[in-house]
């Protein structure tokens, strides 16, 4: 790793600040950016820690909107009661990322602007439909999940930008969820594939309402699976409509042959996962 | 039994204290004013020639003291295996070449003030290659016109270097085509195992520096310090009386450092700038360009008679031994004579096969040494033939497996790349093991169950038999000196090579138990080729055995010294015993410490250093035998195999120390399992390795284990220190056959070639 030079701003706005006159690369938990830079894939002339930034550390809940501080670790997450009521899903999924020593200092923000198609915390919130606050000196604009990716490694965020906060409104009612996902092992393992799902159901819990699916590591960003979605909306889970939603789903994943997986697995098995999933609400909640 | 009173215990390891403090005991916690750190350049090409190299650059950036390439470094044929001598691996290697033969070939190396200096003063070589048509699938190396690999003419001991085979057998016993004619029940298959690393924590490293008196003084990470010292010594010239290797504690080494990889440049720059020198290898280096387990396709035939009894086993293989042979002949050979002698009911054997150079990473020994890989495709064989004959695969196996009092020809038909020693098994619990672990594992219950257990979710169980052997007959020697202190301390000097494994403690207990002393009246100093005796090293699952028995001698000599002297000063005429330090009279009760016989022999009457060396050449390798019995979950949605329980009964003779026994046991399974389920190196089409790190070559973490059931069958050796024999290697050959048999049993599909990934069980389900 070649010399660079270090900032570590005492709050938001001197980051801010920094950030427009250095074209520093952002530091948060460095489980990203380290390796990368070890490799020398990535060679900045300077680097700015925002992990000291305790406004950035929290999660809230307020008038049904929770929002999301993006230096919030996946250990805050997998143990938010907020998260674990509102978006089980997220939880599980920050619960299955890396290892524990992994969890404590890898944030939510460094996931999302890492911009893995398989970074995990993304598919739990491409469900909640999850808007992004960037700021900089100049003003700060909210964009929607879906829109800041713009392929493997790639979005819309300006290097003079920082991602503050992660916001979404909490889904009401009677809610399913799940997040399923697959590596070469158990623990610190890259998914091959990810699926996660979200759903509201009627106060009979015998219909699904709104569904939402996306899908991690199966297309150049994480993707929703907007047909099998509006195929189980209004519907009751069954055998067989799993079955059709586990074929529609393959079908609508998009995926590449790499070293962890081959495109013809990964599109089978993204149905399989789906499949999983909504299996556990046949008998469960709906029946 | 005889009951022990320090053999056989679970005494704490003797270093362990000193690591789980952190003491400074790797080599690596060694840092001298001055050192050097060096770098190696390596091959982007997987087959070229370099048509010219220019270092003038790197040789003028400041802080750079030494580069070498082929044009000012000795040129020597030799070998990079640390074996007995002379190696039976060919002299194909050279410091540097004008060839380089795969990606991650040795270029150049730089020796600088710091990391960064010498990684910048790589990047300032200028090498022109003229790249060569590569081979990149071992099949293709024995093609009429496949490109030769090594064309060099100093090449020696290699079988057919014009044709790229480095070893070949023909070997036969009775006539197996005829016996196979004959047979009721005849199965083949090719089972075929992949490139995999042995991912030890702590890479390769070495750090040279000339003492006071101008000796060559090498710190290294080395199995094999006294083969280190003997290859360099001929390698760069130098009198082995100007060489000192050291090896301190080791974060493992699994084979991959039965090696000299890195110890030459460290001497050479030391030697060119008189100053230390330092080299490590990064974790990529360590995947790529230090060993690997060769990658071999392993074609078996059996032929069985109605009743079940074998007639004939036919075995070839195809050995892919990367771009330079080391190991390649001994690790073929070790695929058969580790194997073939389990079923020696069959009375016509034929073990046939190539060993060939391809343009890809080199391989070596890996824990196993072939016997992995033969097991593979062997007890895969006898299921099938089980399935066919359409019975218990279990009781075929106790039809046909050796028992003790029996011997097998292929012991003496197959060596170390050449003949082996005839011998027959003494100690032999093969049936205690396979009979308790079928009862642990409940074996007929299980396979009676039905196997989906949820929907699309299956169980299977599977089992293997194994055996290895106990260090290199008649080729490997080991030694031990033992002395006195005048307090009745002694101190126990070997050249045997702990790795972690432990050896130091066991070597302590069997030197404790042959004196009568508590293991804290000992301390151990091992591998230093200047203080301690010879020991070939740490590999052929020989330290407890062989280098075991060299100790107990000693310490016979050693007690017999103390008793002489203790018979004087009690003017007893009787038995004499030592226990737990103290010398007594049987019968009398009068007893003596040792410290009044050490006071006496130091100072006072008929002056000595009570003190003994003593060596030990083996006759025979008595093998260690096994049971290993697997449950697995598949999915069939996704093609996961889980494991859910592995017991494996093991008769590894009297086990030293139980824990460390387990420890071995545990490790070796972990580790075939690994083979198993997800390990193995990935090349492109121009033979660069894909995945040389840790994030996608995946060694299984703690949650993929499963829960693992260890039952020690004890036996008793009567050529090993208190009946032991074994226990490093035999049980990683366990997993690959055990969980492919366990994952047909379940789904009825044929796992042929390794890792089972999830995406080959969906493709054999039809599903992909
Ligand atoms: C061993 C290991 C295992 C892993 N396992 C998983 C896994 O299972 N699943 C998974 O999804 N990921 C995994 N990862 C990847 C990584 O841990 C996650 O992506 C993590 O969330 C990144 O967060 P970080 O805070 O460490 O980011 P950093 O490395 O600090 O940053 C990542 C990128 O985002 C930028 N950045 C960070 N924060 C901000 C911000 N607030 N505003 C603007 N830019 C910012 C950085 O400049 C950098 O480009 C693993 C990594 C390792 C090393």
């Amino acid at each position: 790793m070649r010399d660079f030079k270090y900032f570590r701003p005492r709050t938001l706005k001197e980051a801010l600040s920094i950030l427009t006159q250095e074209r520093a690369k952002v530091l948060a938990g460095g489980t990203d950016l380290l390796v990368k830079m070890k490799d020398g894939l990535l060679r900045p002339e300077s680097v700015m820690d925002i992990s000291f930034l305790e406004e950035l550390k929290f999660i809230r809940e307020e008038e049904g909107m929770v929002t999301i501080g993006a230096l919030a670790t996946h250990s805050m997450l997998e143990r938010s009661p907020i998260i674990n009521t509102k978006a089980p899903h997220l939880a599980e999924a920050s619960r299955s990322i890396g290892s524990p020593q992994i969890r404590n200092v890898a944030t939510i923000g460094g996931n999302i602007v890492n911009a893995s198609p398989a970074g995990d915390s993304l598919p739990p919130l491409y469900t909640l439909e999850a808007e992004l606050l960037l700021e900089s000196e100049k003003g700060s604009r909210i964009v929607a999940i879906e829109e800041f990716f713009t392929g493997p490694g790639q979005s819309i965020i300006e290097p003079h930008e920082l991602l503050t906060a992660i916001r979404f409104k909490a889904p009401r009612g009677e809610l399913l969820t799940f997040f399923q996902k697959l590596g070469q092992r158990k623990a610190l393992a890259i998914s091959k594939v990810s699926v996660a799902f979200l759903a509201t159901c009627a106060a009979d819990k015998k219909f699904l309402r709104k569904v939402r699916i996306a899908l991690g590591a199966v297309a150049p960003t994480v993707i929703r699976a907007r047909e099998v979605e509006s195929f189980l909306e209004n519907g009751s889970i069954n055998e067989e409509m799993v079955d059709l939603a586990a074929k529609l789903c393959s079908e609508e994943a998009r995926p590449i042959s790499d070293i962890r997986s081959t495109l013809v697995y990964r599109k089978k098995v993204t149905g399989e996962l789906l499949k999983r999933g909504l299996s556990q609400f046949i008998e469960g909640v709906i029946s | 039994m005889k009951k022990y009173r320090v053999v056989g215990q679970d005494v704490e390891k003797v270093d362990g204290r000193a690591l789980v403090t952190g003491q400074p005991v790797f080599t690596d916690d060694f840092s001298l004013p001055g050192m050097l750190y060096g770098k190696i350049l390596r091959s982007p090409y997987a087959h070229a020639l370099i048509k010219e190299i220019n270092a003038s650059e790197a040789e003028k950036l400041k802080g750079v003291e030494a580069v070498f390439t082929y044009k000012n470094v000795p040129r020597k044929a030799y070998t990079t295996a640390g074996q007995g001598y002379p190696e039976p691996s060919p002299y194909d290697s050279f410091i540097f070449d004008k060839k380089v033969r795969f990606v991650g070939d040795r270029v150049a190396a730089v020796f600088a003030e710091s990391l960064s200096i010498a990684e910048e003063a790589l990047s300032l070589i200028k090498v022109e290659y003229e790249e060569l048509p590569a081979i990149l699938d071992p099949e293709d190396a024995l093609k009429d016109g496949a490109p030769v690999i090594h064309d060099e003419p100093e090449i020696q001991g290699a079988h057919d270097p014009s044709r790229n085979i480095v070893s070949h057998v023909d070997l036969e016993i009775g006539d197996v085509d005829q016996a196979l004619r004959d047979s009721d029940f005849v199965v083949e298959g090719i089972w075929e195992t992949q490139y995999a690393q042995h991912c030890p924590m702590e890479a390769h490293i070495a750090i040279a520096y000339l003492d006071e008196r101008g000796k060559l003084v090498i710190r290294s990470s080395t199995q094999v310090p006294f083969h280190a010292r003997r290859i360099l010594s001929f390698l760069l010239g130098i009198p082995i009386s100007k060489i000192r290797v050291i090896k301190p504690r080791i974060g493992g080494g699994f084979g991959a450092k039965q090696e000299v990889l890195i110890e030459d440049l460290v001497a050479l720059a030391t030697l060119k700038t008189k100053r230390p020198a330092r080299l490590e290898l990064t974790r990529e280096e360590e995947f790529v360009s230090s060993r690997t387990m060769h990658p071999m396709k392993v074609k078996v035939r059996l032929g069985a008679d109605k009743e079940g009894m074998l007639k004939a086993i036919e075995m070839d293989i195809l050995s892919n031994t990367g771009a330079y042979g080391a190991h390649g002949p001994t690790v073929f050979f070790n695929a058969g004579s580790k194997t073939l002698p389990l079923y020696n009911k069959a009375e016509n054997v034929r073990f046939t096969g190539n060993v060939v150079y391809t343009n890809l990473p080199v391989a070596g020994a890996y824990r196993g040494y072939g016997a992995t890989e033969g097991y593979f495709a062997l007890e895969c064989a006898i299921d099938e033939l089980a399935r066919k004959m359409g019975i218990d695969p279990l009781i075929l196996r106790q039809k046909n497996h050796i028992r003790p009092g029996e011997t097998s020809p292929i012991f003496k038909k197959l060596g170390e790349g050449r003949e082996g020693v005839p011998q027959t098994v003494e100690s032999c619990g093969l049936e205690e093991c396979i009979e308790n672990g079928r009862e642990l594992f409940e074996w007929e219950k299980k396979r009676s169950l039905p196997r989906e257990v949820a929907p699309g979710i299956y169980r299977g169980y599977g089992m293997a038999i194994m055996m290895q052997g106990s260090a290199i007959p008649l080729v490997d020697m080991a030694s031990a000196t033992i002395k006195m202190n005048e307090d009745g301390s002694f101190l126990l000097l070997v050249g045997a090579t702990d790795l972690g494994t432990g050896s130091d403690t066991i070597l302590a207990q069997i030197a404790c138990e042959e004196i009568g002393i508590p293991v804290k009246n000992i301390t151990v100093y091992s591998s230093d080729t200047d203080f301690t005796p010879f020991d070939k090293g740490a590999y052929a699952s020989s330290t407890t055995y062989l280098s075991g028995e060299a100790v107990r001698k000693a310490a016979r000599k050693v007690k017999e010294q103390i008793l002489t002297v203790a018979h004087i000063l009690l003017g007893a005429s009787g038995d004499l015993v030592i226990e737990d330090g103290l010398v007594k009279e049987v019968g009398t009760g009068k007893t003596l410490t040792l410290e009044e016989i050490g006071l006496r022999s130091f100072y006072m009457a008929d002056q000595r250093q009570i003190q003994a060396t003593a060596s030990h050449v083996s006759e025979v390798s008595p093998p260690p035998f096994a049971a290993h019995f697997v449950e697995v979950e598949v999915d069939t949605r996704t093609g996961k195999i889980t494991p859910i329980l592995y017991v494996a009964a093991v008769d590894c003779g009297v086990a030293v120390n139980p824990q460390l026994t387990r420890g071995q046991i545990i490790g070796s399974i972990v580790n075939g399992l690994g083979f198993a389920l997800s390990e193995g190196l990935v090349f492109n089409t121009r033979g660069m390795p894909l995945n040389p790190n840790f994030l996608d070559y995946k060694v299984l973490s703690s949650l993929d284990i499963p829960e693992i059931e260890v039952i020690l069958v004890e036996t008793h050796e009567p050529s090993g220190p208190f009946g032991a024999k074994s226990v490093a290697e035999i049980c990683i050959n366990g997993p690959l056959p055990a969980v492919a048999n366990a994952v047909y049993d379940a789904l009825g599909i044929q796992l042929k070639k390794a890792p089972f990934t999830a995406e080959s069980v969906l493709r054999l389900l039809g599903k992909i």
